[in-house]
């Protein structure tokens, strides 16, 4: 599927460990991509061109830094942050992550936690299942862009507010994976949604 | 863009093996106007024969080896000239190389499968490029010279009209019509039996995104908050 792929950063100093959760998450769901950082020292020099959407970080790593563990939290409210718990820790910490995973979670459990807070909009759906194409709506959205009207203009023929055009415009970008107006006509067009005369 | 062993680089390194490591740094080299043989040269010993402050250089470097800059706090004022240098011959490298050569594969393309799609995505392509070089030329005119003028001691300080946080605010990303172009040559298009002329494109197009991404980090985490904290100096 066109959506972005999704990109996680491990934190897990246990090379079993480590090794252990990547093989459940890769045997689990394609489209993954994996970043393993030793600590969080490391995770504030990661590469800036790349944008983690969930950070799986062993809930020990937090202790004693509680205070930089909030200043990312702070400074990148994109991230998704799941705590893996392999011992006893206190209440505090655990109730600083979005998610918990558990030494003893199942493998299926495992993975629908960190899909569901990957892309929380499509809890649980599947890359197929966004693979099905354009709504009648968003078709006839799509064909009054490429006729070159504006949001207003396209509100006004099809009898739906303006905001409902731009909800429209919004999952067109999204199953498409195409920002631009003139980027949406060339996807029309050969799609055959429109003809070139 | 290249697989690399995620080096960190240190003044003491040798040139040629960050190099050999990390193959884009060829292109690096060429934006800071490098022009050495390399020998034995490390990094340090190569700035200073090219007049690059090594802070400069090797906090660039480490983000195309894709590492966040650590080395932010150590850069003055008086580096501002070199960064500025450096994304203008980035800018000659868009405007007379990469995106010429774009053009070019695109017409390779349509040239022989003579389709419609392929004959609007040199349209989409071209309107995009006016976009690009009106918003370097910008940067050229406008925002350069004053970020020049601020590293200058002796100048004082520029009027209100233009600022450092002004740019910053209306800084405009030029990548997106870029990954429209590969999804359309990736997912949506049907061209067949083209695969070497598809390919050639497809990889001048991440190259050209990769360097774009490197530049606006480069223009928002080095040059803005060096431009900031020199206007404050000033005042």
């Amino acid at each position: 599927m066109i959506k972005e792929r999704i990109n996680i950063g491990i934190i897990e100093s246990s090379d079993i460990l480590y090794e252990g959760l990547l093989n459940i998450l890769l045997r689990k769901q394609a489209g993954l991509k994996f970043y393993r950082l030793g600590d969080l020292d490391e995770f504030s020099r990661f590469n800036p061109l790349i944008s983690l959407n969930v950070v799986l970080m062993n809930t020990l790593q937090v202790h004693n830094r509680m205070k930089l563990f909030r200043s990312f939290r702070k400074h990148k409210p994109g991230i998704k942050w799941i705590g893996v718990l392999h011992s006893l820790s206190d209440s505090d910490t655990i109730s600083e992550f979005d998610d918990i995973l558990r030494i003893d979670d199942r493998a299926d459990d495992i993975c629908r936690k960190v899909c569901s807070l990957a892309s929380p909009e499509n809890p649980g759906k599947s890359r197929n299942a966004e693979h099905s194409g354009l709504s009648e709506r968003e078709t006839e959205v799509l064909r009054a862009l490429s006729e070159g009207l504006s949001n207003k203009e396209i509100a006004d023929r099809l009898n739906i507010s303006i905001h409902t055009v731009i909800s429209h415009r919004k999952s067109l970008t999204q199953k498409t994976g195409i920002k631009s107006q003139s980027g949406l006509t060339i996807f029309a067009i050969s799609n055959n949604i429109i003809r070139l005369d | 863009m290249y697989l690399t062993s995620r080096k960190y680089i240190e003044p003491d390194h040798k040139v040629a093996e960050l190099v050999l490591e990390n193959p884009s740094f060829l292109l690096v080299l060429e934006h800071f106007g490098v022009d050495e043989v390399f020998k034995d040269k490390t990094v340090e010993e190569l700035c200073r024969l090219s007049d690059i402050s090594v802070p400069v250089f090797t906090a660039i470097c480490n983000l195309y080896n894709g590492f966040n800059f650590t080395a932010q706090n150590s850069l003055k004022r008086s580096d501002i000239p070199v960064v500025i240098r450096f994304l203008s011959n980035s800018h000659r490298y868009y405007v007379n190389e990469k995106y010429p050569e774009i053009l070019n594969f695109i017409r390779n393309l349509s040239a022989e499968g003579n389709k419609k799609e392929i004959e609007l995505i040199e349209v989409f392509f071209n309107e995009y490029f006016i976009e690009v070089r009106e918003h370097l030329e910008y940067e050229e005119e406008v925002v350069f010279p004053y970020f020049n003028s601020l590293a200058d001691t002796q100048r004082p300080v520029p009027g209100k009209e233009f600022s450092a946080s002004y740019y910053l605010d209306h800084h405009s990303d030029i990548e997106s019509k870029l990954a429209d172009l590969k999804n359309l040559l990736l997912n949506h298009l049907h061209i067949k039996n083209l695969n070497s002329a598809k390919r050639k494109l497809l990889f001048a197009l991440f190259e050209l995104e990769y360097d774009l991404t490197a530049h606006s980090v480069i223009e928002e985490q080095i040059l803005i908050p060096l431009g900031i904290s020199a206007e404050t100096e000033k005042q």
